[in-house]
Parts: C-alpha cells; sequence; structure tokens
C-alpha cells in the first residue's frame, strides 16, 4: 500500500542524513587529503606550507621516492610488503576461517575449552610475547627473513576467529543438514556450501590480514635487520624529520593497493547474501 | 525405530574400562605404540604409531630430556670469556624447556589415543563387526572427524607463535630475569618476590594505581564511542534514501586504509607546537597551544581519544554492515506492519541482533583498547613524569609495560605486571562474556 507522496517530515530526515554523512565524510577525507597534497609540495619541508597546505606544488616527492633509492629503496620496501601481506593474508585467511567454521557447527568434547583459552590467550598484551617470538626465530633461522614475518602473522591470525564465527552462526543450519541428507561429507559441504555462502565474510578476512601486516611496523622493526629487507612502514618510519614530504608520498602510495582492493571487492562487503538462503 | 529415552547413566571412566575389560592387544598397544594394531593386522596405522613411538622416543632421549633438566635448572655453566667456555643461556633453556613440555604433551596425547583406538577395535570385533579399513578411517578425517582434521593446523600455529611466548612471558615473571642480569649472567628461580616487590615497594605500586584507573576510562569510553559510532555509521549508510552507498562508504574506507601509524604521526603533527593548527592560531593573534604537551593531561587524553576513533570507526562500521547484511528483513517487514517506529524497530531488531552477533568481537575490542599500545606511544611516546615511575600521565598499562621491559630492562618486573593486568581484564571478559547471549543461546538465529 505504498503511495509516493513527498512528505516534509520524510524530505527533513533525508536532508538531516545527508548532512550527517557530508560531515562524517569531510572529517574522514581532511587528514588524508592534507598528507596528500603534502606530498606534492613542492619544498618538502613542512615548515614552508601557509597554515595547512603548501604554497607551491611538483611532483618532486615521488620522483625522489622511486628513483633516489641510495639511501632509502621505497620500491623494495613496497615489493617486501606487498609479498608479506599478500602470504599473510591468503594463510591467516585459510586458517581463521577454518577455525571459525569448525568453531560454529561441530560441538565436540573440548570446543567450549578451545572457545575459552583462546579468549584468554587473546588478552595478553601482544608485544609482551616479542621477547619469546625473537628468541624463537632464531631458534627457527627465520630472523631477517619475510618467512619468519609471514609465519607469525598467518599462525597468530586463528586467535581472532570470533568475528567469523559469529557469521557462521547467523547463517542457517538447514542448508548444510540439506546437503548431508543428500550425502555429502563434512569436507564437501565446507568447501562447496559454506565456502561461497560465506564470500563476504572471506573478503573482510583477507582485508583485515591484509591490512595488518601491511602497517605493521613493531614485529618487522624486530625482525628485519638489512634495509633492503625493510617493509614500507619501518622504512617509512627511518625516514629523517626533514623528509616530510617523502614520508607524505610514501604514505599515500601504500595506501592506494588497499584502496583499489575495496574498488574491487566491495559489493562482497555488502551484499546481503542470505537473500537467497532458507530462513528461519 | 523410536528411541527410548532413559536417564543418563553415570558413564565409567574410559581409562577404568580398558583396565577392566581391555585384552592383550590393547595392553600391548600401552607397552609400545601401534603393537596392539599390526597385533590386529593394521598394518598402515600400526606402522604409524609405531614410527611415531620411534621418533618420539629418540627426541627425548637425544633432546627432550636435557631441555626438561634445563629449564629447572636454568643452567649452571657461567660463560667465562677467559677460559674460553661458553655459558648456558637461561633464557633460551628457559624457552627450550617450555617446548620440550609441549611435545612431551603432544607425546602423551598421541599415546592415549593409540591405547584408545586399540581399545575400540577389540570392542568392534566383541560385538561381532569386521575391522575398520584403514581408508574408511581416512574418510573420516574429512567427514565426521572434519573438525579434528581442520582445527590441527590453527592449532599447532597458535601453539608455538602464542601459547610458547605467553607461557615464557609469565614464567619470566617468575625469575629475576632483568636488569644486570641477562645472558650470558645466570637467570634464577625467585618464586613469588617479584609480586611483593611490586606491592610493597613504594617505586611502583602509586605509578601502577594512577595508570591503572585512567587504563579503566580509557577502554570503556573508546569502546563504546567506536563501536556505537561504527553501527550507527553502517545504519546512516544502509538507510534507503542514501544514494551511491558505495562512494559514501569510500570516506571512512579510506580512513581504514592508511596504515595506522601514518595517521598517527600525521595527527601527532598537525597538532603539535609548530603545526598547523597552532600556525593558524598564531596567525589569528593566538599563543601557540600544546595540545600533546606535558601539561596538557585531559587535552592529550581526549585528543587520543577521537584519533583512536577515526582510526577505528571504520573497521567497526565495515563489521556492522557484514553483520546488518546477513540479517533477516522480513523482520523490519513485521514491524511496519505492526506499526512499530523507526526506533523501536532499533532497538528491539537491530540491536538485539547485531549485539548477539558481536558480543565477542565487542569483548576483543575492549581488550583491545585496554592494551593500545600505539595511539599514546606515537601521539606522546617518551614523555617520563614526576609522580609517574617511567611512565606519562597518558600512558596505559601496556606502555608503562613497554617502558618498563623494552627501554629500561625491566623484564621481570613487566611481566609480573602483566600477569596483573591480565588477571584483571580475563576476570571481566569472561564474566561477559559467559553472561551475554550468543554464549547462553548461540543457535538463536540458525
Amino acid at each position: 500500500m505504498k503511495k509516493l507522496k513527498l512528505q516534509p517530515k520524510k524530505l527533513f530526515d533525508t536532508g538531516i542524513t545527508y548532512l550527517i554523512i557530508l560531515a562524517v565524510s569531510f572529517v574522514f577525507l581532511f587528514p588524508i587529503l592534507w598528507l596528500t597534497l603534502a606530498s606534492f609540495s613542492r619544498s618538502g619541508s613542512i615548515y614552508s606550507f601557509d597554515g595547512f597546505f603548501p604554497t607551491a606544488f611538483s611532483f618532486d616527492s615521488f620522483n625522489k621516492l622511486f628513483n633516489d633509492t641510495v639511501m632509502y629503496n621505497y620500491p623494495q620496501w613496497f615489493l617486501n610488503t606487498l609479498f608479506i601481506a599478500t602470504m599473510s593474508a591468503l594463510l591467516g585467511t585459510f586458517l581463521t576461517i577454518l577455525t571459525a567454521y569448525c568453531m560454529s557447527r561441530f560441538r565436540f568434547k573440548s570446543r567450549k575449552t578451545l572457545m575459552k583459552t583462546t579468549l584468554v590467550l587473546g588478552m595478553f598484551p601482544s608485544f609482551m610475547t616479542m621477547t619469546a617470538v625473537y628468541l624463537l626465530m632464531t631458534q627457527f633461522n627465520l630472523v631477517n627473513q619475510h618467512w619468519g614475518l609471514i609465519l607469525i602473522y598467518a599462525a597468530g591470525a586463528p586467535m581472532g576467529y570470533m568475528t567469523q564465527k559469529g557469521f557462521f552462526d547467523t547463517i542457517p543450519n538447514s542448508i548444510d543438514e540439506a546437503a548431508r541428507i543428500d550425502g555429502a561429507s563434512n569436507a564437501q559441504v565446507f568447501v562447496k556450501i559454506t565456502l561461497p555462502m560465506a564470500k563476504p565474510m572471506i573478503v573482510y578476512t583477507l582485508l583485515s590480514q591484509f591490512v595488518w601486516p601491511w602497517s605493521d611496523f613493531i614485529l618487522p622493526s624486530l625482525l628485519l635487520k638489512d634495509k633492503d629487507l625493510y617493509t614500507v612502514a619501518v622504512g617509512l618510519m627511518s625516514l629523517g624529520e626533514t623528509e616530510f614530504s617523502r614520508f607524505a608520498a610514501g604514505s599515500i602510495f601504500i595506501a592506494v593497493p588497499i584502496i583499489v582492493l575495496y574498488f574491487l571487492l566491495s559489493k562482497f562487503l555488502v551484499s546481503g547474501m542470505s537473500a537467497g538462503a532458507v530462513k528461519q | 525405530m523410536k528411541k527410548i529415552k532413559t536417564k543418563p547413566k553415570k558413564q565409567t571412566p574410559v581409562l577404568v574400562k580398558i583396565l577392566k575389560e581391555g585384552n592383550k592387544n590393547v595392553f600391548a598397544s600401552a607397552l609400545c605404540m601401534g603393537a596392539g594394531q599390526l597385533m590386529y593386522r593394521q598394518w598402515a596405522k600400526g606402522l604409524l604409531f609405531l614410527l611415531a613411538q620411534i621418533g618420539l622416543v629418540a627426541f627425548f632421549v637425544l633432546y627432550g630430556a636435557g631441555a626438561i633438566a634445563g629449564f629447572f635448572t636454568l643452567g649452571s655453566v657461567e660463560a667465562n670469556p677467559w677460559y674460553g667456555t661458553e655459558g648456558d643461556n637461561s633464557v633460551m633453556m628457559l624457552i627450550m624447556g617450555i617446548f620440550a613440555f609441549i611435545v612431551l604433551a603432544v607425546y602423551l596425547a598421541i599415546y592415549w589415543l593409540n591405547i584408545k583406538d586399540a581399545y575400540k577395535t577389540q570392542k568392534r570385533l566383541e560385538s561381532g563387526r569386521a575391522i575398520r579399513p584403514f581408508k574408511s578411517e581416512l574418510k573420516g578425517l574429512l567427514d565426521s572427524n572434519f573438525h579434528m582434521t581442520a582445527l590441527t593446523l590453527p592449532i599447532l600455529g597458535v601453539s608455538v607463535f602464542c601459547v610458547i611466548p605467553i607461557i615464557f612471558m609469565m614464567l619470566i615473571a617468575f625469575t629475576n630475569y632483568g636488569g644486570n642480569i641477562i645472558p650470558p649472567e645466570l637467570v634464577d628461580w625467585v618464586g613469588l618476590s617479584n609480586f611483593g616487590r611490586i606491592v610493597t615497594l613504594s617505586q611502583f605500586a602509586p605509578t601502577f594505581f594512577k595508570i591503572l584507573g585512567w587504563n579503566f576510562t580509557w577502554a570503556i569510553a573508546s569502546t563504546a564511542l567506536n563501536y556505537f559510532a561504527g553501527l550507527g555509521l553502517a545504519l546512516l549508510y544502509n538507510k534507503k534514501c542514501v544514494k551511491g552507498k558505495a562512494f559514501w562508504r569510500l570516506f571512512p574506507i579510506l580512513a581504514y586504509a592508511v596504515p595506522g601509524f601514518i595517521t598517527l604521526l600525521a595527527f601527532r603533527f598537525m597538532f603539535s607546537y609548530g603545526g598547523p593548527i597552532n600556525q593558524m592560531i598564531v596567525d589569528g593573534g593566538g599563543t601557540a597551544i600544546g595540545f600533546l604537551g606535558i601539561d596538557a593531561k585531559w587535552s592529550s587524553r581526549i585528543i587520543g581519544l577521537f584519533v583512536n576513533a577515526w582510526l577505528t570507526i571504520p573497521s567497526s562500521m565495515l563489521l556492522a554492515t557484514g553483520i546488518l547484511s546477513n540479517m533477516n528483513n522480513d523482520l523490519y517487514e513485521a514491524a511496519r506492519i505492526d506499526g512499530a517506529s523507526p526506533f523501536k524497530q532499533f532497538t528491539k531488531i537491530t540491536l538485539p541482533f547485531v549485539v548477539f552477533a558481536t558480543t565477542p568481537v565487542l569483548i576483543g575490542q575492549f581488550i583491545a583498547n585496554f592494551n593500545n599500545f600505539g595511539i599514546f606511544y606515537f601521539l606522546r611516546g617518551g614523555l617520563y613524569m614526576d609522580g609517574y615511575f617511567l611512565a606519562s600521565d597518558t600512558d596505559l598499562l601496556i606502555n608503562w609495560l613497554f617502558n618498563l621491559s623494552i627501554d629500561n630492562n625491566y623484564y621481570s618486573i613487566g611481566a609480573t605486571i602483566s600477569i596483573i593486568i591480565f588477571i584483571i581484564t580475563s576476570v571481566i571478559s569472561i564474566a561477559v562474556y559467559k553472561s551475554s547471549a550468543s554464549y547462553k543461546q548461540e543457535d538463536t538465529y540458525k
């Protein structure tokens, strides 16, 4: 019984909504805009800026970033970071989704114990364990190697399975049961039914597992000693104060891949995936 | 056939049953892994168990036993450069001792599995069924036992990279590791004396309680702000009247995409003494304000709160969007027909659902904020203040730990404090979690 009417109340509501959205967008955009413009500043030093923004613009910082690699090998850092983040995201997501699925769908003896244990383990301040992690890595001969970092990121990922489990908990069980009746094994149910349905969650997990190594700096600064092995985060931290626009340029450049990823994957993040599924 | 419901009888433990009823094959398995299985002519399985037995025994003879002994002594030979003797590295011995204990636990678990397996085969034969073929057991690993197969790798990884380091850290609290006593000096067990030092020494206690108070305020305020702002934003973008949802969502995602430490350094600069905000104040005729300076207790705290919100809201918005997309829209239809106001719909449908799905995450966020190291490390790191022992008035316990143990080598004191923090946070979160709906009624929305 809907009729198209222009109600003043609705119009007002829409107006307010857009006002808030614009304000929120501005708040989120402004610091990034500031950094972006700073990266295009001609002088490089922040003190020549007029208030927030530089007075003259050029591409010098980016040029320097990629060509002046003697002191700061940014292209190499970028490739290192890309490699570490991609591998840890893939491995970590695989382990996390697997864990979450098992915890959500199976009822076994040690399940509640495991859930409580992970919750408890997650409460330890992570960097207090850095000393031990470092000692372990020296034993495995993985200091100063990218695979050491990947191993730590991926192995730690299932600790955060709770979000994914919460998601699986909201998917109706009846779909699984139907497949089981049709003779599918649990492994088949997982691969053929659960995984395709969990696409939004997988994408979310991939993104968050990717972003974490992408921007982490404590662990890589501890484990990577050679300047050529640095990740972007560690490398940018090592830049001096006078290199502000190089810092800004480097920062802007590593934000780009994630923005692109979001563009490509956004439909998974927001689609109403259970639209066609059984509802109870 | 109908199942007849009976009262569940108290089950005799498997161990007692095995001791009473087990045949010679079961006991052969108890003596040496795989023996019983081989006697049942289960060649593949028997050999696998036997190989595990040989490998693990070899490990303990060659290495494990020594590592466990080292765990208790923490080394007895001091390094002496004069004679060129390489001393024991106590810290390394501690960590390898923990490792050996974990291998021992795994060994015992496999042993138990092997005895139970032989007993199961015995029962099968007694009830007149044939021995289960190895192939069908392997298939079971992908079906009825899928969870065991699937969880092996995650549990292994977590054990090595999370559990061992955590046990290590906890044990450090009971040693005198730190200060001058770091390898090659020998470290010793000192019992509970570190806990005593924290309670009695005026050096630590006042700082501890001051920081603890602020830490709680911070964790509650920032978690509430981020969670509800994220949910609010997700609902806002989900409104029917909003056109171009993907475009508007891009702004918070932009913030999410920029690595946290960059934003933090950028914000630090923005609020710094010579930064753009102060430049504008000076240009307008005012005097520069030290927003993050040494006297700026509350302005730094509030800036920290909002900077943290700026960093975290995008991810909590993404999460809420994901959860909302999984929601049953029929409920809203029904509510509309019944004449529920949008606000009613929010409090009665949206909120319970979202809170149900995110309670564990909420606890996680609380803990993450409680231990939020980055914010004040980047915004205001390295300040030591009067009235605080190696800390500043914005530092959280985690920052204090960092100052104590990484910057100043107070390893054992740091570890002791982190155990205290851990007890506080775990009691709170277990209590919240156990009383939450998502623990009690996991299957509500299935």
